[in-house]
């Protein structure tokens, strides 16, 4: 009766290798025990293993996971050099602008004293 | 970046790296550990796969949009609020109206069932609770937590359908939570 209390828990996250011979129908025992549990608690894994076993065919749904892990990557690196690039024009004005202010100071430093020697 | 050196770090760790240095490639990590179940649910939902597959796209574009925005607590279960709500309008936009039962995830409360199990009487409490369930619930949750037995086994057992043998198991782990947490109460007053 001590298996009893494993209705009081979860288990451990799940691998997406477990999952796929869960879905494939090679996974073990204890596998096969460990996903029903947490598919009997969690909506999102119970709702997912339905999904998944309505592919006609695995090979393509794990190049679909592939093709998708792939367009995520180049689209979270596309992001983050966008934001360095922006990043470098912000810094490219502050620099501008500091140099401009720094001509004006020595321009007026200039003609100040040029006109006190000259008077 | 080479997502398997990240393996040991947890979703929230990912997501607190994130919101300090605004790096979107912890949410690429994050994101990528649920690809395959945001593909099951929205195939659950659009029953189509190559529509699943665009929508997993557009819901990722939308995580990213939305996680800059604001902070997210329980990202796995925000995801799939996410991933539901999108079906859902998909579905609406076709003018197919769909009945979706409320469910919420429980990974919130499991520390507090962790603690529940630890506790030396919960065998006794859970063995009188199992008898207070409806017969239903309570062979399925036999065959399943005693007798290890798989849906499908139990599904050929009972003569229930997939469908309510998933719902007995869910129904009877909850009432079996609830009853166990009141025998305690009632035990230590």
């Amino acid at each position: 009766m001590t298996d009893l209390k494993e209705i009081l828990n979860s288990g451990e996250e799940l691998s997406q290798e477990a999952i796929e011979r869960y879905l494939q129908g090679k996974a073990s025992e204890e596998e096969r025990f460990a996903i029903e549990n947490q598919m009997a608690d969690s909506a999102f894994l119970d709702d997912a293993v339905e999904g998944l076993q309505g592919f006609k065919d695995p090979a393509k749904r794990d190049d679909y996971v592939e093709q998708l892990n792939r367009q995520l990557q180049k689209y979270t690196a596309i992001r983050l050099a966008r934001k360095k690039r922006r990043k470098l024009k912000e810094q490219n004005w502050l620099v501008i602008a500091i140099l401009g202010i720094l001509l004006l100071c020595v321009a007026g430093y200039l003609l100040i004293h040029f006109y006190s020697v000259k008077h | 970046m080479h997502t398997d050196r990240y393996e040991h770090m947890e979703d929230n760790e990912l997501l607190e790296r994130f919101y300090s240095d605004r790096d979107n490639q912890w949410l690429g990590i994050l994101l990528q550990r649920y690809t395959l179940l945001l593909l099951g649910v929205c195939m659950k939902y659009l029953k189509n796969e190559e529509e699943s597959k665009d929508a997993v796209q557009q819901i990722f574009l939308k995580a990213i949009t939305e996680l800059a925005k604001y902070r997210v607590t329980y990202p796995k279960s925000w995801l799939y609020m996410v991933a539901r709500n999108h079906c859902l309008m998909k579905l609406r936009d076709r003018n197919q109206v769909l009945s979706v039962e409320e469910r919420f995830e429980l990974a919130a409360p499991e520390s507090d069932a962790k603690e529940l199990a630890d506790k030396e009487n919960t065998l006794n409490l859970l063995e009188s609770a199992l008898e207070e369930l409806n017969p239903e619930q309570k062979s399925c949750v036999i065959l399943f937590y005693l007798q290890k037995k798989s849906y499908q086994e139990i599904v050929s057992i009972t003569g229930y359908s997939l469908l309510q043998v998933k719902s007995y198991i869910q129904n009877g782990k909850r009432n079996l939570k609830i009853l166990v947490e009141k025998k305690q109460q009632r035990n230590n007053d």
